[in-house]
């Protein structure tokens, strides 16, 4: 928090009234904003500036937010546009509308080594996973399911507001939110047969890859 | 009361999880969890990978982020 020096002049109280509604309200959640930029950008500096950017642009929207509707919704879906117009340009790939079903190949592999994997060993397995190991994988898998994934199981939002922040259907959030894991067990429990933590004798016949 | 087969059940994991069920789905599949271990283990490790994420995703903002915030909307309200 920044000391609240008297401003030079108040001259104009309703914009200083502006400022400190703003501060109040929605600098409380720029830890959450913070934890969400990790994700969208992948590393800490750029991470600040979009939430710098964002907040910047919610300031300036502040008018058109309604009190006591969901703010970090509204905040994370301003963050969200603005990483989508500013840092990411695959929006205009075409072969990103495809994306929801792209990953069923993925999925197949993925399933193939859960599948013979028994669950209490990769539970077991995911004790000797280090925090980076964890956060690089979800860092790993596509970004529409990254994010689902993080908002719903870090951030706790629900399925509707997920789907308000990403602008796509609550169908959507479901089946990402079920891809993201899927993809991101599979990621763990290929890190975990690497350092022996899991037993790879199965993986090998069952996986295609590699 | 509805019973679930194993597949439906292990489908709705994220759902029931997420508390995203209606009210008898969600009774139905705690029902179900309490007489099938298959889908216990299942759930268990979903629950379990959850709080692992939780855990490592916690990095906090640097210190001078709020500063940072807090200077350039004063010098958007100032322009």
């Amino acid at each position: 928090m920044v000391d609240s020096e008297p401003m030079a002049s108040s001259k104009n109280t309703d914009s200083e009234l502006k400022i400190r509604d703003f501060e109040q309200q929605a600098l409380p959640l720029m830890q959450q904003l913070y934890g969400a930029a990790l994700r969208w950008t992948r590393n800490p500096s750029d991470a600040e500036d979009l939430v710098q950017e964002a907040m910047a642009k919610a300031f300036v929207a502040w008018g058109q937010y309604q009190q006591g509707t969901n703010l970090k919704a509204w905040l994370y879906r301003i963050m969200t546009n603005t990483h989508i117009n500013k840092y990411n340009k695959q929006q205009k790939d075409p072969y990103r509308g495809g994306l929801d079903d792209l990953e069923d190949w993925q999925l197949g592999n993925a399933e193939s080594i859960t599948a013979t994997t028994t669950r209490s060993a990769e539970l077991e397995a995911l004790d000797h996973l280090p925090a980076d190991i964890i956060r690089d994988s979800l860092l790993a898998i596509p970004e529409e399911f990254r994010m689902v994934v993080y908002y719903a199981v870090v951030d706790g939002l629900a399925y509707s507001e997920i789907a308000e922040i990403m602008g796509t259907p609550v169908g959507t959030v479901m089946s990402r939110l079920h891809r993201g894991k899927k993809l991101l067990r599979i990621l763990l429990a290929e890190y975990a047969i690497e350092q022996g933590y899991l037993s790879a004798e199965k993986v090998a016949k069952n996986s295609e890859k590699s | 009361m509805a019973h679930l087969d194993c597949e439906e059940t292990k489908a709705l994991v994220h759902e029931y999880l997420h508390n995203e069920l209606l009210d008898d789905k969600q009774k139905d599949i705690t029902t179900h969890l309490a007489l099938c271990d298959s889908c216990e283990q299942e759930y268990d490790l979903e629950v379990y990978l959850n709080q692992v994420i939780q855990r490592s995703c916690d990095e906090a903002p640097p210190e001078q982020l709020a500063d940072k915030v807090l200077r350039r909307i004063r010098d958007i309200h100032s322009h």
